[in-house]
């Protein structure tokens, strides 16, 4: 790839090299008489292509979308509104989005990947909820208009692409990883029993969209020490690990006022998790795990 | 490979490399491509065309790839460093949870227990009063903590807190005299709430 970008670019180069020596074409001259030089068609005898006509049962819903440009600082965010025939566009918001980014509006600008909720990229708020545009469907109510916003208390990158810095910091911060002190007893693997493993279901399934976290109140105030729903989760998902052995790190990592237990029980978290998770429940089995 | 090959477009680098005179010009097996530049039409023909007027020999070409240092054309952004973890404070923490909710259970009995055996014990009035105390204490903390940061607002939270402090000693002193000078809290609220 990197080579045929290096033979282009010095064609580029060549380029003026070229001109000198090859006749370039003309654009299309007009007469001293006003007429161009081959003859047209009067348009008497030509057909008139009218713009396509609205389908009687089209279902136009509109679109509010936040758009803000880094480009343009000082120009303050505003909501911008699309309309699009439902008709013609496929059933969830990723649809619409993108439809209005091939076809409206191509400075639109949204993270999405794998368009099935999965990779987590297109987390929105849309209509006051935080979800992945491509597992919500856009309500068929064509008099409701939809509004749709970046994660809330994140900073915004661009329109609806919100900075996740600090999560995945926090993230990181709590060792995603087994941590193990001592070898496997076969020397191959390290083996769970069907109970032990059956706890990590509803743990291991998070896409870290962040849709919890910034649905999460006491995270909006303090998301520079509070941990969030979705990083606690996954701290969760590794002390019910039976294989890890550095529990107690994880635990002293957790015990203090900020990190873990800014946790009020708003559950938020486990309303808004388009993957169906419940991470306030994850939240209160830790806060168990660590009482006396 | 991009990052390695872009220096050398650049004309500006190619002229450094000539003037410092530091290149090699031993071509190495990494770039068999330009080690034999008569392999094919193409890149014969572009190198005659980038460096015009045969300025440079061929040698020199190859010298741009090594004498002239990897320019990647954005600094390295900062790796993603794992958030600061606090050192554990169980006092605050894990213990202070534990208190908080044995506190709040607790209350449950407390509340009901005068009321409902309709005795009035000067025991279990001061328990109640301690435990509302300390309970509202703690619910006001959890408040400050929350809302009043202490990286963006290090007097305010200072302020609130010896505030919080002041208030619940007051309280407390006032609870005292209540008990012992009048007629108790139980007593109190069952008067009000017949009146």
């Amino acid at each position: 790839m990197a080579a045929l970008r290096t033979t282009s670019r010095l064609f580029a180069a060549a380029r003026p090299a070229f001109k000198s020596q090859i006749r370039t074409r003309t654009m299309a001259t007009i007469t001293s008489n006003g007429t161009a030089t081959a003859p047209a068609v009067p348009p008497t005898q030509t057909t008139t292509v009218k713009e396509p006509a609205a389908d009687a049962d089209s279902k136009i819903k509109t679109f509010h979308i936040y758009r803000w440009n880094p480009d343009e600082p000082s120009t303050k965010p505003r909501m911008q509104s699309y309309t699009l025939d439902l008709n013609k566009t496929g059933p969830m918001m990723l649809d619409a989005l993108i439809r209005i980014k091939n076809e409206v509006d191509p400075t639109l600008t949204f993270r999405r990947s794998c368009r099935e909720g999965i990779c987590g990229s297109c987390a929105m708020n849309i209509d006051g909820v935080n979800t992945l545009a491509c597992l919500c469907r856009i309500p068929t109510d064509t008099k409701a208009e939809s509004k749709i916003y970046p994660l809330p208390h994140t900073y915004v990158v661009k329109d609806i692409v919100p900075d996740l810095t600090q999560f995945y910091k926090q993230y990181k911060s709590i060792k995603p990883y087994l941590q193990k002190n001592t070898p496997a007893p076969d020397g191959k693997e390290y083996r769970q029993s069907k109970e032990e493993r059956k706890k990590l279901d509803g743990l291991y399934e998070c896409i870290l969209c962040a849709c919890c976290s910034t649905s999460c109140p006491s995270y909006w105030w303090n998301s520079e020490e509070y941990l969030g729903p979705a990083v606690l989760m996954q701290s969760y998902r590794w002390l019910a690990d039976s294989r890890d052995e550095h529990k107690e790190e994880r635990k002293a990592q957790l015990d203090n006022s900020m990190s873990l237990y800014r946790c009020h029980t708003i559950l938020n978290c486990s309303r808004t998790c388009p993957k169906g998770l419940n991470p306030g429940y994850a939240i209160a089995e830790i806060k168990k795990a660590m009482a006396l | 490979m991009a990052s390695i090959v872009r220096p050398t477009m650049l004309r500006q680098s190619c002229l450094k490399a000539v003037s410092k005179q530091t290149f090699s010009t031993k071509p190495t097996s990494m770039f068999p491509a330009i080690n034999k530049p008569a392999a094919s039409v193409l890149s014969k023909q572009v190198a005659r065309n980038t460096f015009a007027k045969g300025a440079l020999p061929g040698s020199m070409r190859v010298a741009a790839f090594h004498a002239s240092g990897r320019r990647p054309i954005l600094p390295a952004l900062p790796p993603n460093d794992a958030a600061k973890v606090p050192t554990p404070h169980p006092s605050h923490g894990s213990y202070h949870w534990t208190f908080e909710r044995a506190i709040s259970v607790g209350l449950v009995p407390l509340t009901i227990a005068p009321f409902a055996a309709g005795s009035l014990n000067p025991l279990t009035d001061a328990l109640l009063c301690a435990t509302i105390l300390i309970h509202s204490h703690i619910g006001f903390e959890a408040l400050i903590v929350d809302y009043i940061p202490t990286k963006r607002l290090p007097k305010t939270r200072k302020t609130f807190e010896w505030g919080l402090k002041l208030a619940t000693v007051v309280v407390g002193v006032g609870l005292y005299e209540f008990e012992t000078n009048d007629v108790g809290l139980t007593e109190g609220i069952k008067r009000i709430w017949t009146a």
